[in-house]
């Protein structure tokens, strides 16, 4: 028997490339599987859909997009209204959520233990997925919506060409939040007179939120401003820790944390969200902007009937609400007790995502010209659902 | 007594293959080969990547063609925005493999002379090897604060133990033969270390240190992300929040880079140090 070396080297060499070959065909597959199926056209007009009044909602069920009133009061109608309209077949839908324990999530979770979806002929399950790994796949049609909020990542997956719009408000704070930026005063410091300007800030929230924008509005107040302060991006449970100790000169606290230094002398309240003005909701991709709208605008409905229903002023004036909310939302009772609650609002303001737009700029972390509003706001849904004719 | 005779036709024959009758031949033909294969593999799946992206067989969004990843490196190390990243993270692992190198071979050195230290010590610290590094970053952020400290902190720990083991192993498996030698010829304990143990033991100490060299980019990288502002694993964390997947390749390519780098920089001062240890010529060459 003979065995030549190149017929070794013939084995070697086909093994090499029978390795390289499967792993082609890995990553074919992998990519055949991610599909941009995200760049079809629009199917369906939404200028073309018929806007019928709804029962139950007024003249309060809407309000004009350009009122920045802090003291507008949002949009409401009655409670149960606007009425269930069944689909013809039920509609499975999947919403990605950052989370399902935190208050802003409770009109989703309370619509789903209530049957408000049901009602619609909707199956809603909620998916926990952080947004930049839910984007893909919202825009792939994966998914149907995105509890979340129109962040950095968003308007770069919007300027990248994905089909993704915001669809819905979810809440602006009670005035009586103290949510927000807080300082620890050096000596002859107070609230008026700080100088925000190169300070060291501690946030639990990543660069590219949308939380930016209230910070740059606050820092801006008080000398500052996000391309002047250096960040400290911590866990949750260090950013009170490092305020107290000196680790960071200011952090934004969020709910319940806040508590803690309020009326405690030394540190000072500079500003949170803007009152009046919802930040986050609803985002929808193709299957519900294009694909399937009667479907889009059925899940609003169910939502903004949850919301007419059970948030529709201070829901946690009623304690066994709120043991409710905490058992479903899985949260400690005490927490959702001891902070104001949430002005649940379904509507967005006229020129919210320039003005994040331009806090996520100003923090260096927008690529691009600014996206004009027309590219990543669509109130047809949520007019439509409670009968409002543009 | 009798004498069988072989049978001639039962005899197997065996011909000289290519390389014994052309060996030095034959032997540059096959690093020809391997080398080929290493550069080939690699670019084919480059290319089949490009041209998945182009073909939009892949979405180029989620997965930026090698061109575009490589335009925008290049940008960006141009326009200098990359540099800071590479620098954070090679000053981290730089700081950290130079103190968990010191310190695992000092007490491996240690460890492995004395039976009494071995015997109090290697419980404990076998018990704080099997523990993810990555764990022990909340403790250090709060022994250190939020500086340099844990990062520099984690990749020493990290190191330490691949060196620490490696050398009290090395050191442990020394010929007696040779020590007795040395004692033989009245060594000071400076001169049992100089001439026994170091040379016989720094070969399989390197070899840690190879190894840990890989490992301290890949514990950074894990790091930055948690508790950083800069560095390349930030860089690669925070572009992928924000969904700018051809930066986060960017910092992928560089991290690789950097690996590969460090890795062959400490393979070569190996090869330097000891020159009387079997050659090691790097990966998947025979």
């Amino acid at each position: 028997m003979r065995i030549g070396l190149f017929r070794f080297m013939r084995i070697g060499l086909f093994r090499s490339y029978g390795v390289a070959v499967v792993v082609a065909a890995l990553l074919a597959s992998a990519g055949c599987s991610a599909s941009p199926s995200s760049r079809s056209e629009p199917q369906a007009d939404a200028a073309s859909r018929t806007v019928r009044p709804v029962r139950g909602c007024g003249e309060a069920s809407w309000t004009d997009p350009a009122d920045m009133s802090p003291k507008r009061q949002p949009a409401r109608c009655e409670p149960g209204a606007p009425a269930p309209r069944r689909l013809p077949e039920t509609r499975k839908l999947t919403i990605a959520t950052g989370t399902l324990s935190a208050e802003y999530v409770a009109p989703l979770q309370v619509a789903i233990d209530k049957g408000e979806f049901e009602r619609e002929g909707l199956d809603v399950t909620l998916r926990v997925l952080p947004t930049p790994d839910a984007l893909p796949l919202l825009a792939r049609g994966e998914i149907d919506a995105l509890w979340a909020a129109p962040e950095a990542a968003v308007m770069n997956g919007l300027r990248g060409g994905f089909d993704i719009k915001w669809v819905a408000g979810n809440f602006s704070p009670d005035p009586a939040s103290k949510s927000g930026l807080w300082v620890r005063l050096k000596d002859g410091e107070s609230a008026d007179r700080v100088t925000m300007a190169g300070r060291t800030l501690g946030t639990m929230i990543g660069k590219g939120s949308v939380i930016a924008y209230p910070m740059e509005q606050a820092l801006e107040r008080h000398g500052g401003g996000l391309d002047k302060i250096q960040y400290q991006q911590l866990g949750s449970a260090d950013v009170l820790t490092a305020l107290q100790n000196g680790g960071v000169d200011s952090a934004w606290l969020l709910d319940p944390v806040w508590r803690t230094v309020d009326g405690t002398p030394g540190y000072a309240f500079l500003g949170g969200q803007p009152p009046g003005e919802p930040l986050g909701g609803l985002l929808y991709g193709p299957s519900l902007l294009n694909d399937d709208m009667d479907a889009g605008v059925a899940l609003i409905r169910a939502y903004i009937r949850t919301v007419n229903s059970y948030f529709a002023s201070d829901y946690k004036k009623d304690a066994s609400f709120v043991t409710y909310l905490a058992n479903l939302l899985k949260a400690d009772e005490s927490t959702l007790k001891s902070t104001p609650p949430l002005r649940m609002d379904w509507e967005i303001r006229a020129g919210t995502t320039d003005r994040l737009q331009s806090a996520y700029a100003a923090q260096g972390v927008a690529e691009g010209d600014l996206l004009p509003e027309s590219q990543t706001v669509n109130r047809a849904l949520y007019e439509e659902a409670v009968g409002h004719r543009p | 007594m009798t004498t069988i005779a072989p049978d001639r036709e039962s005899v197997l024959v065996r011909a000289p293959g290519p390389h014994e009758l052309h060996p030095v031949r034959t032997h540059r033909r096959r690093r020809a080969l391997e080398l080929s294969l290493a550069v080939a593999v690699p670019l084919a799946l480059i290319l089949l990547w490009q041209l998945a992206a182009a073909q939009a067989w892949i979405d180029d969004r989620v997965y930026p063609a090698p061109s575009t990843i490589l335009a925008d490196g290049w940008d960006r190390a141009a326009a200098g925005d990359l540099w800071p990243d590479v620098w954070a993270t090679l000053k981290r692992v730089l700081a950290g493999y130079a103190i968990g190198t010191g310190a695992g071979y000092a007490l491996g050195l240690l460890m492995g002379s004395l039976s009494l230290v071995r015997a109090a010590l290697e419980p404990l610290l076998d018990a704080l090897y099997v523990v993810p590094k990555l764990a022990l970053l909340p403790v250090f952020l709060n022994m250190f604060g939020l500086g340099e400290g844990p990062q520099v902190a984690l990749v020493a720990t990290t190191v330490f133990f691949f060196v620490w083991i490696s050398t009290m192993s090395a050191v442990m498996s020394i010929p007696s033969g040779h020590r007795d030698a040395g004692q033989v010829f009245g060594a000071s304990p400076w001169q049992m270390f100089r001439h026994v143990l170091l040379p016989a033991s720094l070969p399989s100490v390197l070899v840690g240190a190879r190894i840990a060299a890989g490992v301290a980019v890949l514990v950074i990288v894990a790091s930055e992300q948690i508790a950083a502002t800069n560095g390349l694993g930030h860089l690669i964390f925070d572009s992928r929040a924000l969904f700018q997947n051809d930066v986060m390749f960017v910092g992928i390519v560089c991290v690789a880079v950097l690996g590969v780098l460090f890795s062959e920089l400490v393979r070569v001062a190996g090869r330097l140090l000891t020159p009387w240890a079997p050659r090691d010529r790097g990966r998947g060459q025979s």
